[in-house]
This record gives C-alpha cells, structure tokens and sequence, in this order.
C-alpha cells in the first residue's frame, strides 16, 4: 500500500475526472478547494465496487473541509460555516490554501 | 398508483403499486416475497436466514447511541477516546459497528453539527437502525448542505446566531453520528437518566439533546 | 467531466421541509436482509455500490416514481439478473402466481 499523498491540513482541490459509471464524488464538490482535516486510511474504490471488483487496489480516503460559501454562490450563513466530505486519493490534487484558512 | 411506464411494466397484466394499508399488496412487496422464494429454490439462502438476517436489522435503535452519549457525557476519558475512534468506543459498551467507520462529532457551545447524504441515504444503521424516512426524501437530501440554518429552522431547532454549523455529508466509507451538547441542570444526574435525553434527532444533529 | 446523476441532488432546489416519518414495512426489511446476505463474504454476490449503481442506472423517471426501498429491491433484482442469478420472468410468473392466490 502506497503512503498517503496528502498529510493533515493540506489544501487539496477536487478534480473533476471524465469517469463514466458510478461515483461517489457529489457534482457540487467537483473543482472545490478544501483542506484535509483527517485521513481515514485505505478504502476499496467504489468506482471498482459497483462492477463487481472486489481485488482492490485499495485507494486512500480523506475527510476534506470545505467554506460553505466556497461550496454555494448564495450562501447564507457564518463565514465559519463548514461542509465535510469523504474523498479518494485520486480525486484530489494539491491546491493553494483556500483564504479562509490562511487567516486562521 | 398504475405504472405504466414503471417497473410494473415488466408485467404483461396490470400492476398496482398500491401503498395504501388494507389495499392489494404491492408490486415490490409481492416481488420482495418472490425473490426470496427464488433464491431459497436455488439453494442461496435459507427461509432461516431470512428471518435471523431481519432480527438482527432490527435490533438496533437510538438506545445504543443513547447509551453512547451518556457514556461520554459522564466520562471524559470515554468521550475522547469516542472522538478519536468512534467503532472502537462503540465496540467498549458491547456495540457492534457494521460499517466501515463511525465517526462522531461533537457540538459544542460554538459548533452545531448535522449529519446529511446527499447521494443516497447512508447512516450509521448498525447502531442507530432505521433512519427517518425524511432523511432518506429528496428535500432533507438536496437542502441540508446548502441550507442548513434554514432546514434546521423548518424542523424547529433555532440555533443561536454565533453558533457555526458543521454538515457532514456521509458521501463514502465513514458513518457518522453527532455528540449533542449535555443540557444544563444535569450534573447531578445518572448515566441512565442522561440516556432519556438522547433523541434520534439529537444524533443526527437536526434537533438538540431534550432539556430536562 | 463526470456527469451529474440523477440521484446526485444535493443543493438541488426543493420544496419545504416537513419531517415526516412512515412505517418500516416487514417486506422492506425482507429485501434489506436478502441484500445483506447475498453480499457477505461467502457469496459477494451484490454489494451495496452494485445496489447504488444498479439505482443510479434504472432510469430518472423510474428512480422518482419509487420509494428507497422499492428502489433498492429493483436494483437488486437487476444486478442479480445482470449476473444470471436469477431472471426477471421467473420472478414475474411468482408474482403472478402470488396475486391469482390472492384475489382467488
């Protein structure tokens, strides 16, 4: 099993991959900058699941903060408003810190 | 309800997907009984495992996460190591984790947390059971992470304004589940009264812990 | 890009909010027990992602028209037809077969 790529508090954007099928990725985090607040180990990849795939390789998972205003135009709510999600490793790519971090 | 262009329509007669109580039984209950059936014929499973397999999916229930909380609420040392490694504090009070991970979060006196998801229904069922069905309708799926003050004022739970609102959307492997606040006046109370202050909503972050 | 699911609803625009609750009917939990023992270890023969997939493949308007645990028998009924488990005919005849009891 490779090493996580991504360690506690890295900003990470989430890529929008050309997969056809199943995914577990919402279409609302695709392109969304976020900070990794946990990794959750290595998990079987749904996307290898959902056809039968049960040998792996098992991909690691993150828990990934996201600005609720970073997330929806319209936001209404405190600038500390959060949204967490789960995302595997190959969704993600490192990003510059979201400004909502750096200031913290 | 006639479905015509549904999965009745695999049926050459008419289907009734009749949910009314006391009407024909439904497309999905007849099928639900059919598949077993079949594959009881085809030697996959036996007429006692069905019946095992459905004790066990109702056996759980918002007792276990209510002994959970109570636990924490009473014992720092629990709660942290509840915060640390949600299945593994469960498995502590003879609870067993069926998911991959539970992972519980706390509110606290500026953080409100909510428990959404968004791409199906996921929930911590081996522990909490069944989820509500409003959970599992589309309105509580598509609004909950873009509005949660506002869905969490149409249920009833008014959070003060300096309070923050965290929404974990249970979109993979990690089952999640909300450590509501200790009401006030408590302190002086058992473990198993504090129990009676756990609601189902409480653990999914909808409405607070009851007041005494 | 990913496409964007039918099922994939989160901050879709929706009507109030009304917290109601129904009952867990028994054949509900007939259908969850199947799925669960068909997936354990010995006989893998449909995970849940292979539900989800299943749900996410049956088509908009059917997805809308069921309730969650019609829709997770459905997909199950196909990913076990899809791998030659069992086949929809010989389901449809049982059915038949129950309502003619039935109403007989």
């Amino acid at each position: 099993m490779p090493v996580p790529r991504f360690t506690v508090g890295t900003a990470v954007q989430v890529l929008d991959l050309p997969i056809e099928g199943h995914i577990r990725i919402p279409a609302y985090a695709r392109g969304k900058i976020g900070v990794i607040e946990r990794c959750c180990g290595p998990y079987l990849n749904p996307e290898d699941l959902a056809y039968g795939r049960t040998g792996g390789p098992a991909v690691h998972l993150y828990q990934v903060e996201f600005s609720q205003h970073d997330l929806w135009p319209e936001y209404i709510g405190d600038a500390e408003d959060r949204l967490f999600l789960e995302i595997y490793e190959h969704w993600l790519t490192p990003a510059r810190p979201p400004s909502w971090r750096q200031a913290s | 309800m006639s479905a015509e262009r549904g999965a009745g329509a695999y049926l050459g007669t008419k289907v009734l997907l009749d949910r009314e109580e006391g009407g024909p039984a439904g497309y999905y209950a007849l099928l639900s009984d059919a598949l077993r059936d079949e594959l009881i014929g085809l030697g996959l499973i036996t007429a006692a495992q069905v019946r095992r397999e459905v004790e066990r999916l109702e056996a759980p229930g918002i007792h276990l996460g209510a002994r959970i909380v109570a636990r924490a609420w009473m014992d720092p040392e629990y709660k942290a190591l509840l915060l640390e490694n949600g299945s593994e504090a469960a498995e502590r009070l003879g609870i067993k984790v069926g998911e991959a991970q539970l992972v519980v979060v706390e509110n606290t006196p500026r953080v409100h947390n909510l428990i959404t998801c968004t791409l199906c229904s996921c929930y911590p069922r081996s522990i909490l059971g069944q989820p509500p069905a409003w959970y599992r309708n589309k309105v509580y799926r598509a609004r909950s992470v873009s509005e949660p003050r506002k869905v969490l004022e149409e249920f009833g739970t008014h959070l003060p304004a300096d309070i923050v609102i965290h929404v974990r959307d249970s979109n993979a492997d990690m089952r999640w589940m909300v450590l509501p606040r200790r009401p006030d006046g408590t302190s002086d109370w058992s473990e198993e009264r504090l129990q009676g202050l756990v609601t189902r909503d409480s653990l999914i972050g909808i409405a607070e812990a009851l007041q005494p | 890009m990913a496409q964007r699911g039918y099922h994939d609803i989160g901050g879709a625009p929706a009507g109030r909010f009304l917290p109601t609750d129904e009952p867990w009917h028994f054949w509900e939990k007939q259908s969850e027990a199947i799925r669960n023992l068909l997936g354990e270890g010995a006989r893998r023969m449909a995970s849940l992602d292979e539900i989800r997939r299943g749900f996410e493949t049956m088509g908009e308007d059917l997805y809308g028209q069921l309730t969650f645990y019609e829709r997770r028998l459905e997909a199950l009924v196909r990913i076990l037809e899809e791998k030659g488990i069992v086949s929809r005919a010989d389901l449809e005849a049982r059915v038949v077969a129950m309502r003619e009891r039935e109403s007989g």
